[in-house]
């Protein structure tokens, strides 16, 4: 079995983030990126499938992505077979780019299953594993906590993949490969990489360098969306500390809910 | 020679052999003979299995130890030892003055009995026959002024170290301090037990007293024996002996019988001790001696690198090993003394750097089929150190990984250790096995990737790092663009915590008014690696270390002073071994030298503190005169607290503790020292590190003592003394 992880390397959001001066897009230049934290989730789901049963892992970067490398030396580090980085999908790809790219990897480069994070910074809406399955025409799930390959029946390849809901329920499906998996957490926390064995597979090199050229998508070429403005994220006010005695706390309390119409009377 | 038994012997000597026949004789070769081929293999069992360690380096130390060299460390406290330490069992009297002289005295009579018994066996199995075979006489210089000299060092000294064998007796069987308590720290499931290790210390110290009491009763009867000629004065112990027989109405006669008796039992015992030796506690005798002068306190401060050519990180197996941990392994003699002062143990954590060499011997015994008798831990199942030869790792499985995690890297265990074990680099060689498996508490694993990521452990941006500056009314000087005399290498606590950032600015405006010229790296400074390199992460040190040394080779300085202790180790100890030495300074050394020159004029506060040592600045670097120096010069009066300079306890943060879960702990070891300063009568908790303060605050606080003891950096005191304005004295000289 071969698993694709497709991922994403975000801005470090302990960074001042500032918006470039036409108010389009954030200043990356000196930005530090890391890996998307639920791209780190999927890859430490897809090692623990590797683990049960021997399955290739490929770890799978886009070349414009800043410091990618980094994420892909340690996806190696941490026990992917192979890591590939991709180029040809412009400097700043949106989503729907990001997701054409994948796939025309994965149209030459078949997958039996794809895991990447459910989401990302810059994708809280989540388009990308949906996306790739609606370019890949496979069965496509998002917000997974678990996946593990069906072995009883062993045909046709499935897995079987817990789905979180809100209000704490979960769905568990059986889902025919190939699939593509938005993942919102691994069974376990991501493994730690030892900076050393990083080191020792950045010494060795590795990374596969492939133009996928980009799966057919819109006429527009991307998402057909265009940025006009982007805003930093407005200051809210500060807490409020009240002070007194417990009775007159309650009272604070109640006068606030009352003076903000959240209760009557 | 007169072999009768009673004859007056007119001669000044004694009989080699007296009262025994040719067949005694002859059985006493032959057991003799058998006894050291025992004592060979056991000795060639335990060489040999310091043979399968790798090279360790210590071999010139050793031999420099024996030349009697010792290599002194930063303020001239001694880094190795030497054959003058050893012969003065100075370590062992080390805060323990009563055990000290009670072990010299066992050392020396130890000593003497044996070169008292080669002596003879020269004399008698030697020389003797030689001068038989060639001049057809036996010779002998067991005689005259020879005898007399030898009877009476034998008998002071053998007196002397039946003394302290009972004093020792006493002190482990009725006094019994809490460091010979043989209570594990780390309890294994199904419980175990040491009565093995008990029963091997009472048969080592039972058969030496045994011998040595034998020894007199033999001496008493032999005098009796022989009349009690007028040069037995000179053996004062065996004559009183004697005296003590004719006092109970023994006969010469009866004494020759007697004496026939006890020199059998006294010969089977000390031959039974001989064979003894290797497979027992006796072993460090052999040992401790060559593990004291192969030791080397630098190997704590500067931690070893990755094995050499090893394709896994840190201690997997016993090649793994330096021939030198090997032996550290057996030198240990449960004097507990590690176990009394660790932080970890004493705050409840599953660790003890007693039990973690024990075990670690027993798994090396376990797994190799080890020859020690007696001086075993038994436990209901195998598990642990007992488990069979590879079935569970070192690091996580013979030590478990809580018990590796506890350590603090604080260097009280190796600093009181009187026979030279070094546990700290032992604990991170099984932590770096443990990085390698990723076996570590994620709020370690986070910090360890915001220092990846940002270079600094709080998971900010590197380029805030010195946004602290940004309160002060002057900027301080980027040493990447201009030069500066002093290179200040703020760290991560003083640069990042905001409790601490306005000691920082302090620290700064204090340094401005003096007229010192100094700078920063700005988001060039990377945290050094202290920490993380004794959390295990070697790789990671390297990136940062690499990073810190380019950045310290573009910025010009002259030279470099630290807030935190931990980083000033290892800039001053461990850069240089990757090409970047500097002279390293600590603020406090600074600010000392500003007071005594002047220029910080102060006026005298006049409060009562209190003052700790960091670990890293006393224990590791020697630091104790500039702060002590500071307070002085601030007209404070200092209350030192029962444990200071080398002997401080403590805060619990070192070795990247600071990044690890604690709730584990009964009382965490900053209380303990807070609850240590509140008995004193005192104000003031001072402190010279960053980390402590941050340690120490909550401390006061959890401890209800934030009222009555108030916990203050000394740049505080040195501020609120500060008579300004400063007059500007300019640049000022550097220190050196």
């Amino acid at each position: 079995m071969r698993i694709v992880v497709p991922m994403k390397a975000v801005p470090d959001l302990v960074e001042e983030i500032e918006i470039t001066a036409d108010g389009t897009g954030i200043d990356r230049e000196y930005l530090k990126f890391v890996l998307n934290e639920w791209d780190d989730q999927a890859l430490e789901e897809a090692l623990l499938v590797k683990e049960a049963t021997g399955a290739e892992v490929v770890a799978l970067g886009l070349g414009s992505d800043p410091d990618i490398d980094a994420s892909l030396y340690t996806a190696i580090a941490k026990g992917a077979d192979r890591a590939v980085r991709l180029t040809g999908a412009g400097e700043v790809p949106d989503t729907a780019t990001r997701a054409r790219a994948v796939a025309g990897y994965l149209r030459d480069h078949p997958a039996d299953l794809v895991i990447t994070g459910v989401q990302a910074p810059d994708d809280l809406d989540g388009q990308l594993p949906a996306t790739l399955g609606a370019l890949l025409g496979h069965p496509h799930v998002s917000v997974v906590v678990s996946v593990a390959l069906v072995t009883d029946p062993p045909e046709p390849p499935a897995v079987r993949v817990r789905q979180e809901f809100a209000g704490g329920r979960a769905a568990e499906l059986v889902v025919d490969l190939p699939a593509v998996i938005g993942l919102q957490a691994a069974r376990q926390a991501p493994r730690y990489a030892p900076i050393s064995r990083i080191r020792q597979v950045m010494a060795a090199g590795g990374i596969e360098q492939v133009d996928p050229g980009l799966a057919p998508g819109s006429a527009t070429g991307a998402s057909g969306l265009a940025v006009r403005r982007m805003h930093a994220p407005e200051k809210t006010s500060h807490a409020q500390m009240l002070t007194g005695s417990a009775d007159e706390v309650a009272g604070q309390i109640v006068d606030l809910l009352r003076s903000r119409g959240l209760v009557k009377g | 020679m007169p072999e009768h038994p009673g004859a007056v012997a007119l001669e000044v000597t004694r009989t080699v052999f007296q009262g025994i026949d040719l067949a005694g004789k002859s059985l006493f070769y032959v057991v003799s003979t058998a006894v050291i081929l025992v004592f060979l293999y056991g000795w060639y069992r335990r060489v040999d299995k310091y043979r399968q360690g790798r090279p360790a380096g210590r071999g010139a130390t050793f031999w420099r130890a024996v030349r009697g060299k010792a290599d002194v460390g930063p303020a001239g406290r001694r880094d190795t030892r030497t054959v003058g330490t050893l012969a003065a069992s100075s370590t062992i009297a080390r805060r323990d003055t009563s055990a000290g002289i009670a072990h010299f005295f066992i050392f020396w009579g130890f000593i003497v009995a044996f070169v008292a018994t080669v002596i003879l066996t020269i004399d008698h199995d030697i020389v003797g026959p030689v001068s038989n075979a060639l001049f057809g006489h036996t010779d002998s210089f067991f005689h005259g002024p020879f005898f007399v000299v030898y009877s009476l060092t034998v008998d002071t000294f053998g007196f002397a170290f039946l003394v302290a064998l009972v004093s020792m007796a006493v002190r482990r069987g009725i006094r019994r301090p809490f460091k010979l308590g043989y209570g594990r720290a780390q309890n294994p499931d199904q419980g175990y037990s040491r009565g093995r290790y008990v029963a091997g210390d009472w048969v080592f110290l039972g058969l030496l007293i045994a011998i040595l009491v034998t020894a007199y009763l033999l001496t008493g009867a032999r005098i009796l024996s022989q009349g009690d000629p007028w040069f037995t004065a000179l053996t004062p112990f065996g004559r009183t002996v004697a005296e003590i027989y004719s006092g109970l109405g023994m006969t010469p006669a009866a004494a020759a019988t007697v004496h026939t008796y006890l020199w059998w039992v006294h010969a089977a015992l000390a031959l039974a001790f001989v064979a003894y030796i290797p497979y027992s506690k006796a072993m460090h005798i052999l040992v401790d001696g060559v593990n004291l002068l192969a030791s080397d306190r630098r190997a704590t401060r500067d931690l070893p690198g990755p094995v050499p050519g090893a394709d896994h990180a840190g201690y997997q197996q016993i090649s793994d090993f330096t021939w030198k941990e090997l032996l550290d392994l057996d030198a240990c003699t449960k004097c507990g003394r590690c176990h009394d002062v660790c932080p970890a143990r004493t705050a409840g954590a599953p660790l003890s750097p007693r039990d973690l060499i024990l075990d670690l011997r027993q798994w090396v015994d376990t797994a190799e089929h080890g020859i020690t008798l007696l001086d075993r831990e038994s436990r209901p199942d195998a598990t642990g150190p007992l488990a069979p030869a590879g079935e569970v790792p070192i690091a996580g499985g013979v030590i478990p990984a809580a018990t590796l995690w506890a350590c603090t890297t604080c260097m009280a265990c190796v600093d009181i250790c009187p026979v030279g074990v070094e546990h700290v680099p032992l604990i991170v060689e099984l932590r770096r096995s443990l990085v390698e498996e990723g076996q570590m508490d994620p709020t370690l694993q986070t910090a360890m990737k915001n220092l990846a990521t940002q270079g600094n452990s709080f998971g900010k941006s590197a380029r805030m790092r010195a946004r602290w500056t940004k309160g002060l009314d002057f900027t301080v000087t980027d040493a990447r663009k201009e030069p500066v005399t002093y290179l200040w290498y703020v760290g991560d606590y003083a640069s990042f915590d905001d409790r601490l950032q306005e000691n920082s600015r302090l620290l700064a405006r204090l340094l401005h008014d003096a007229g010192v010229s100094f700078g920063i790296l700005y988001e060039d400074e990377w945290n050094s690696g202290n920490d993380v390199r004794r959390a295990g992460e070697e790789g990671l040190y390297e990136m940062l270390a690499e990073h810190n040394i380019a950045a310290l080779a573009a910025a010009g300085f002259q030279e470099i002073f630290t807030t935190d202790p931990h980083t000033l180790n290892t800039l001053r100890n461990e850069y240089p071994a990757r090409g970047a030495s500097y002279t390293v300074w600590h603020y406090t050394e600074l600010l000392a030298h500003l007071l005594d020159t002047g220029a910080l004029p102060v006026r005298p506060l006049g409060r009562t503190v209190t003052y700790h040592d960091p670990c890293y600045l006393a224990r590791y670097n020697e630091v104790v005169q500039a702060p002590r120096r500071i307070l002085t010069a601030l007209g404070c009066e200092l209350v030192e607290m029962p444990r200071n300079r080398a002997n401080t306890f403590c805060c619990g943060a070192g070795g990247g503790r600071i990044w690890m879960d604690d709730s584990m702990l009964t009382e965490r070891p900053s209380e303990n020292r807070i609850r240590e300063a509140a008995l004193l009568d005192v104000g003031y908790f001072v402190v010279s590190c960053p980390k402590d303060m941050t340690m120490y605050s909550d401390a006061a606080k959890t401890t209800g003592n934030d009222a009555t003891l108030t916990v203050l950096d000394i740049t505080r005191l040195v501020d609120e003394a500060l008579v300004r304005p400063a007059p500007s004295v300019g640049a000022m000289d550097v220190l050196t």
